[in-house]
């Protein structure tokens, strides 16, 4: 299902006139712009209006003149806020630079975390009985279709100080468990804040279906035919693994990846409920950010534009590293 | 030398089919345990619940939680369940109808300015949701939507991404059965809905389950345009239980499963469906 970004650049072959043609032409026509002037209006129409008041000082409840509010009390600054962002001492620039950091952080543990559970679970999957298969990957899909918000209430009470199930699990096995998950900014391990795990470990446990049912079909997509070819040559099972499907999956796995660093960036609900961007700000993310600066104080949304504008740029640059993968052709 | 098999040694049994089977009951137990640790706790008594060190399961199993959350007239959980049920269908119905509409005149019509058009969709799906929710939030401010029903549907009508996803389909069925209709007097609109449309149940089930799924759990874009109670969701619903309740924790526990409940029994009968989408997305 790979797009190919220069078939679109190619010219379009257009049958040679004809009332036929015509008619159905005006019908394409009649038919796609009301759909591509909405489009327009809820998608292209914002993105450039976002970009355009990130270089506004821009609050809704003042009433600016001119056009949408630009201008008078909601004045032009240029690239002001983006360089209030990056050096500025404010205390929004100073939690955003801090989110930034966190955001990145979170998708570094989230990835190899990821991985580490879905590949050699599906691995193991992809080799039983049809039957069971179905099973397993039903079960392992279910966080994923669950609402983030009740995820959220799931793992508050998983890590209730005390008396939640972990605690209870560490007391089980005979470690001490922390006197508080979520909200002891002291508790650090490997330069990783305690309650920054808990939140890999939450959203891994609702995220990991996805990258699990996709590793599992790549799997089921190599040819048998390969397998039985190696097996003939006298491979053994370790040396087929290595050398046939190893190789075979790595586009998959490099493709997963970015989706995966992809989303990551986006995550907004166990951060803005379970954590709760804290203790002292050890959770705050690029997104939560944008939303407190947008929604909850102030209404700075001039600022939390240039943020959403830095978000994006992220954001388009990882789906360029995708598409070049997905352009990349390959035959088993 | 492997001694031949006939059903092919895949690499899982490096681990033997004991092994394999271990690290598959393993994983079970992590996905579900925490389900399950809050089904058995919402059937606690308050007292239970209160109890340190808890019990794992309850003594007294009771559902007062869920009579209360039911019965309660200040919990509007009826009034919520139906505006996220209202919403969820709305958006299915519309979102399927400009997907396949769409996607039928990409795949099958040539028009000037086709690919310019095109590369707008695809551009569309790049764009992150939270990189237009400020403007997006002005333009319903705008419009006079804020704080009704109309701000989750309107601005969703159309989605990118299912226009690509039933372009990708609608060009792999075959145009001699639409010429045939097409000289037999048949509009081009008749083509889309008797000839095209008939032959697209599997996509369109997958993007009708997967809009669902979507709108049903989505918690951000309702967060920033509702503030009436009754005109909460469920995830909103959930919040204010989460926040309100925090000292009634059976109540909370029992709202998670209530809202859990519907979507876990739609998702029994149609999971095949569910995975064959999540494993397209991915390769979009």
């Amino acid at each position: 299902m790979a797009v190919s970004i220069s078939s679109l650049f190619k010219k379009e072959v257009v049958g040679d006139g004809g009332k036929l043609m015509a008619g159905q032409r005006r019908f394409a026509y009649t038919s796609l712009v009301p759909i591509l002037l909405y489009m327009g209006l809820f998608t292209l129409f914002p993105i450039t209006f976002a970009m355009v008041m990130s270089f506004f000082s821009y609050s809704p409840i003042r009433d600016g003149s001119g056009f949408l509010d630009l201008g008078g009390a909601n004045p032009f600054v240029g690239v002001a806020n983006y360089i209030e962002l990056f050096t500025g001492t404010g205390k929004p620039a100073e939690v955003f630079r801090l989110a930034v950091k966190n955001t990145f952080l979170f998708t570094a543990l989230v990835l190899p975390l990821n991985l580490l559970v879905t590949l050699p679970l599906a691995v193991v999957l992809e080799s039983i009985g049809e039957r069971f298969k179905t099973f397993f990957r039903a079960i392992y899909f279910l966080p994923t279709i669950s609402s983030s918000v009740a995820v959220v209430i799931i793992w508050e009470y998983m890590y209730a100080p005390g008396w939640g199930l972990l605690s209870l699990m560490f007391k089980a096995v005979g470690l001490v468990p922390p006197k508080s998950w979520l909200s002891d900014p002291s508790t650090i391990y490997f330069g990783v804040p305690l309650a920054m795990i808990c939140v890999v470990v939450a959203h891994v446990w609702q995220d990991f279906g996805y990258n699990l049912v996709i590793f599992v079909a790549a799997l089921q997509s190599i040819p048998k035919t390969l397998r039985e070819a190696a097996r003939v040559d006298g491979a053994n099972v370790w040396q087929e693994f290595w050398l046939i499907v190893v190789p075979l999956l790595r586009r998959t796995v490099l493709l997963t990846s970015v989706l995966t660093v992809i989303s990551s960036l986006q995550v907004f609900v166990i951060f803005q409920l379970l954590s709760r961007g804290g203790p002292q700000n050890q959770t705050q993310t690029l997104v939560l950010s944008i939303y407190e600066n947008a929604f909850r104080f102030a209404n700075n949304v001039g600022l939390a534009s240039a943020m959403s504008m830095i978000l994006f740029i992220i954001i388009l640059i990882l789906t360029v590293v995708q598409f070049r993968i997905l352009r990349t052709e390959w035959e088993y | 030398m492997q001694p031949s098999n006939n059903k092919l040694p895949s690499a899982g049994f490096l681990l033997g089919k004991s092994g394999a089977y271990t690290v598959l009951i393993v994983g079970l137990v992590a996905t579900l345990l925490p389900f399950f640790y809050i089904i058995v706790s919402s059937l606690k008594t308050d007292a239970e619940l209160r109890k340190t060190p808890p019990d794992f399961f309850p003594q007294e199993p009771t559902f007062q939680h869920y009579t209360t959350i039911l019965t309660d007239d200040r919990i509007p959980i009826e009034r919520n369940v139906m505006n996220s049920v209202i919403i969820s269908l709305a958006r299915v119905a519309i979102t399927l109808f400009t997907s396949s509409y769409a996607g039928y005149i990409f795949a099958k019509y040539h028009f000037k300015g086709k690919n310019l058009a095109f590369g707008a969709i695809l551009i569309q799906i790049m764009i992150p949701f939270q990189v237009v929710m400020i403007p997006n939030y002005l333009l319903v401010v705008r419009f006079g939507l804020i704080d009704s029903l109309w701000a989750l549907i309107v601005p969703s009508m159309v989605d990118a991404f299912g226009i690509f996803l039933m372009k990708q389909f609608i060009e792999s069925l075959p145009a001699e059965l639409m010429d045939a209709a097409r000289i037999d007097g048949a509009s081009e609109f008749g083509i889309y809905s008797r000839i095209v449309l008939p032959q697209m149940g599997p996509p369109l089930a997958s993007l009708g389950i997967f809009t669902f799924m979507y709108t049903w759990n989505d918690y951000l874009w309702p967060l920033i345009v509702l503030t009436t109670p009754e005109k909460r969701t469920i995830p909103l619903l959930l919040v204010w239980f989460q926040t309100q309740h925090s000292s009634n924790l059976g109540l909370v526990l029992a709202a998670s499963i209530l809202t859990l409940l519907p979507i876990f029994f739609v998702y029994i009968f149609v999971q095949r469906w569910i995975v064959d989408q999540a494993t397209q997305s991915a390769f979009r």
